[in-house]
């Protein structure tokens, strides 16, 4: 593993913390220097869009799995990591090729070659979120920019809820939660009413994270003269707003609490 | 000049043939989520009209609109249900067309009887959760609004 100064991120751990198995702690600590280094960010920006790539390619993937284990046990070996890129490619070019055969449907390829695709009766009730895109990862963001206690609960009501329905549907999914204005007390240690909660809920979601806004944390000290103390493994980002649209440009749901 | 003339004349001309059109404002298809968790009856109101509004600029033959309601949004549907003016509002929508669609968990959580307690409930209105409904919409291609 290249564990030199200038990248003390390894492939490995890059990999970890694209497909979602790293600690709250270790994703935070990866979403600054992400933010800070370009070449790193560029490297991050690759290996997502060939997982999303190779996701495409499995038309029904395997639920994820319910971690027991520690994180690191689940890690990719470099091996693991250049099979999957074949097999990725592979499955890219036959999907392309078979696409081309078939005279350019609209069907997506990969789906239409899939014996395990979903028969007929999936079908029969194309609105429900339940069956459909069930193949296709989901990725939710919810914003929350309140400080009233009972919004706050909502919002981990929401994100619990769902979280919890996908691992029961087995559907692959990513959700984050933005924190802006009042909404930043949520994982503020000092004045939170359920930190708790949000460690709990950190620990037991891999695929879940707390992102605070920086310009809000700018605000409540020079307005109020409050050092906010974060609950650990709560990313902080730029600016709320500005993630919010990234995200939705990005393909993400944007659902306000 | 003439050249000159002929030329501002052909700038009006294209100004306002595309001026034209925006005033025409005719909209394409259109598909719409609202939003709706919140129990406040103004502000559920107000969430009624701005439907209703939607609907008269863009036209019902170019709106394909669903209100998806969880947690206290389900109250609106109670209204509907003793309120004549909840009623008639949402009798209205869905004779154009609106999809009014409640949340399971909700119903489980709260222990609502759908077909006594809410106004005019299928089965087929009720969605298993309505934050994921959300989500899968909105990968559908639907629009996100909560007023």
């Amino acid at each position: 593993m290249k564990n030199d100064r200038d990248n003390p991120f390894s492939d490995e751990f890059l990999n970890a913390f694209v497909d979602g198995q790293l600690t709250s702690e270790e994703k935070a600590e990866a979403y600054e220097r992400i933010n800070r280094d370009h070449s790193v960010n560029r490297k991050v920006c690759e290996l997502r869009k060939l997982r999303d790539l190779v996701q495409l390619a499995y038309a029904a993937p395997p639920p994820p799995p319910v971690h027991k284990a520690g994180p690191r046990s689940r890690r990719r070996t470099p091996l693991n990591i250049a099979a999957g890129l074949v097999a990725g490619f592979a499955l890219l070019l036959g999907a392309v090729f078979g696409w081309h055969l078939s005279g350019g449907d609209a069907v997506p390829p990969a789906v239409s070659q899939s014996g395990a695709a979903p028969g007929p009766g999936a079908a029969a009730r194309p609105g429900s979120a339940q069956l459909a895109s069930a193949r296709q990862e989901q990725k939710v963001l919810f914003h929350l920019n309140s400080g009233d206690p009972e919004n706050m609960k909502e919002a981990l009501d929401e994100v619990e809820n769902l979280l919890k329905f996908y691992r029961k549907t087995g559907q692959r999914a990513r959700v984050e939660l933005v924190m802006n204005g009042g909404g930043l007390k949520l994982v503020r240690q000092d004045a939170s009413p359920y930190p708790e909660r949000v460690r709990r809920m950190q620990k037991e979601y891999n695929n879940l994270t707390f992102i605070a806004c920086q310009n809000s944390i700018d605000r409540l000290k020079d307005e109020r003269g409050i050092t906010a103390r974060l609950v650990p493994g709560t990313v902080v980002i730029d600016s709320g707003v500005a993630q919010i649209m990234r995200r939705q440009q990005q393909g993400w749901a944007y659902i306000q609490v | 000049m003439k050249k000159l003339l002929a030329i501002a004349m052909m700038a009006l001309m294209t100004f306002g043939a595309t001026a034209g059109i925006a005033v025409a404002g005719s909209y394409s298809k259109q598909k719409v989520v609202y939003h709706v968790n919140y129990g406040d009856e103004k502000r559920q109101k107000g969430a009624l009209r701005n439907i209703q509004n939607h609907i008269n600029a863009v036209g019902k033959e170019n709106l394909d609109l669903r209100v998806v309601m969880h947690s206290k949004g389900y109250t609106l549907l109670k209204r509907a249900n003793n309120n004549p003016d909840f009623e008639q509002k949402v009798a209205n929508l869905k004779k154009q067309g609106v999809k009014f669609q409640i949340c399971a968990n909700t119903l489980r959580g709260k222990k609502i009887n759908y077909k006594n307690d809410l106004y005019d409930v299928e089965k087929s209105d009720i969605v298993p959760s309505g934050v994921a409904e959300l989500a899968h919409l909105q990968q559908m291609g639907f629009a996100y609004i909560r007023p």
